[in-house]
């Protein structure tokens, strides 16, 4: 075995920096890569459209705030935002709450049928929404909550509960039994005990649940696009496609819808970004 | 717990059930699995069967559903040339961009895991495009792939290679790999994320030998990391393979399947059949969503089990 220090230091120290030159550069290109194009449009959502053709990649020579004004009060923007808001409110908390209903019930109890709950809840998550999505549309019709934002809020939790309930049971199986053996002997009920042990414990399983869900569901477009064609029942996401398609050379003002849907995200992300990354993953890694 | 001690509390029920808290009554279960369990049965399992039942009729509104029987699955394999250019595409699609999914992803995680100044920075801004939306993650790389003032074409112009510039989206020849690196993009930061747990959780003893014995780092990296991160590099192809086959949002905003077919998936097609077409017809784009839907359970089992058989080789 040779000694690691068998070049001179100076060198060794030369050999260390030309290995950190090209890694520093690729790290340099893939964080403009990857979030220039946000800046980008964060720059032209405060451009007229003139400006933008005029030279699509300057920055703001004055700043027009008055375009998200027009965005939310002229072009329906502020429907969508609320549907939007609406929507995945509500589905998030239904969601949370059913699922850790769910959950506790799974990972905590012995019952007759615990495993074809479990496989059938579970099931979902390997169901693709276009298997369905056509027959989903026909009972939704069938049940008058086609084109109604309470469709939608019911077809996300329905759809949404088999990942919630695989997280959050992995969580609350890990709490030890001793707590609730204890809760038992001191008189709890068996609500009193998912209410005042499992949720309390396992907030930051529910933290996790939350953030993936909120995220999947504001930005979520298969569903709403089919179960949804009103335009005063649109969610951000169509609505934005909607003016899109209206209007496609007033670059600037899309920018601007983009930079609505984006800013929520964003600005919960520069907060909370390592519960958001965990929340995203949470899914894939055991 | 011995069977005759569950027999025992199932005979004196009171006292030993409400001690035993393994067991809840069945009210409480009732109320806390009943809400769940009914919203799936309306709006999973119900929807689920519709689909089945659909698949082998004729649905045109307003009319009553004529029972065709395997039909829409022969008319599907036999002569429908859209579907199997559709097939075509979602497979170039799931192959190509898994494989690049997985090794970008690699290729970040290891970035950040050799210790690169603003390591945390770069992660979080690394993983930005992985929580925006497919329509604002589409409506800018419309604009990025614009033949006019789009950037791809500007940096062309740019660095002199001008004679490239493409019409990226409006060429078939270069429309699926052009919505395929859009996807990609999104996904990059997700499989680093995932890559880099991984790396953290391996044994430092054993990437300290290595540094001890003079391995160069990429000696280092084919013969010790790859080897050991072989689970989670199964595990994210399965993942990022089955979540392929079903791309539907990415296509449907950029280009709608268009021009000439080009970037067709099987999942655009069944919602062209079935909202957009005038044949007014459920019964064959459920039969496609049927027919697709078996093929990616027969993947998702053939490739759980390639991984078990792998895992019991090599531990």
């Amino acid at each position: 075995m040779k000694p690691p220090s068998a070049v001179e230091p100076s060198a060794a120290k030369g050999i260390a920096y030309l290995r950190g030159a090209p890694l520093m550069a690729f790290a340099l290109i893939y964080t403009i890569v990857s979030g220039g194009p946000f800046l980008w449009v964060a720059m032209m959502s405060l451009r007229t459209t003139p400006e933008i053709f005029a030279s699509p990649y300057a920055l703001p020579s004055s700043i027009h705030w008055e375009k998200f004004v027009d965005a939310w009060t002229k072009s329906n923007y502020g429907t969508y935002f609320w549907n939007s808001t609406i929507v995945v409110v509500t589905a998030v908390a239904l969601l949370t709450v059913i699922g850790a209903m769910v959950a506790h019930c799974l990972a905590r109890y012995r019952f007759r049928g615990n495993r074809l709950v479990r496989f059938v809840i579970l099931s979902g998550m390997i169901l693709p929404p276009q298997l369905m999505i056509l027959s989903l549309f026909q009972i939704l019709l069938e049940y008058h909550l086609y084109n109604t934002l309470t469709g939608l809020i019911i077809v996300y939790v329905a759809g949404h509960l088999a990942i919630t309930v695989y997280i959050l049971e992995g969580f609350f199986a890990q709490i030890p039994q001793d707590l609730f053996d204890a809760a038992r002997l001191d008189g709890y009920s068996d609500l009193e005990i998912f209410w005042r042990i499992t949720l309390p414990i396992g907030v930051p399983a529910l933290f996790t649940t939350v953030t993936l869900n909120f995220i999947i569901l504001w930005n979520e477009f298969l569903y709403a696009v089919v179960l949804l064609t009103e335009d005063d029942k649109r969610t951000l996401p169509l609505g934005i496609m909607h003016f899109m398609g209206n209007h496609q050379l007033d670059v600037g003002m899309v920018a601007t819808g983009l930079m609505i849907a984006i800013g929520p995200v964003i600005l919960l992300y520069a907060f909370f970004s390592e519960t958001m990354i965990r929340g995203m993953t949470a899914g894939a890694v055991r | 717990m011995t069977e005759r001690a569950l027999r025992q509390r199932a005979a004196t029920p009171s006292p030993p059930l409400a001690l035993d808290a393994r067991r809840a009554s069945r009210a409480t279960l009732i109320i806390l699995l009943a809400p769940a369990l009914l919203l799936y049965a309306a709006f999973m399992v119900y929807p689920v069967l519709r689909t089945f039942w659909n698949s082998v009729h004729t649905i045109k509104p307003n009319n009553v559903p004529a029972f065709v029987g395997l039909d829409n699955f022969r008319a599907l394999l036999g002569h429908d040339w859209v579907f199997w250019k559709a097939v075509g595409n979602t497979a170039i699609f799931a192959i190509f961009a898994t494989i690049a999914d997985v090794l970008g992803g690699l290729l970040l995680a290891l970035a950040l895991f050799s210790r690169v100044p603003f390591a945390r920075f770069l992660r979080v801004v690394w993983f930005t495009p992985v929580l925006m939306s497919y329509v604002v993650v589409g409506i800018i790389w419309v604009w990025i792939y614009d033949y006019d003032w789009g950037l791809a074409n500007v940096i062309l112009r740019a660095v002199g290679l001008g004679g490239f510039e493409q019409s990226w989206l409006g060429d078939p020849r270069t429309a699926l790999w052009s919505v395929m690196v859009t996807h990609i993009w999104k996904w990059l930061g997700f499989n680093m994320i995932i890559f880099l747990a991984a790396l953290y959780a391996l044994p430092v003893d054993v990437l300290g030998a290595a540094e001890l014995d003079n391995c160069g780092w990429f000696a280092k990296l084919i013969h010790i990391i790859i080897p050991m991160l072989k689970p989670t590099i199964l595990n994210l192809t399965v993942l990022s393979f089955v979540g392929k086959m079903m791309i539907f949002d990415l296509v449907w905003i950029m280009t709608g399947g268009g021009p000439l077919w080009s970037t067709e998936t099987v999942s655009t097609y069944v919602y062209k059949r079935a909202f957009d077409w005038n044949t007014f017809d459920l019964g064959y784009p459920s039969a496609i969503a049927v027919l697709w839907f078996l093929i990616i359970l027969v993947f998702i089992f053939a490739l759980t089990q390639i991984m078990r058989q792998r895992e019991r080789l090599e531990f």
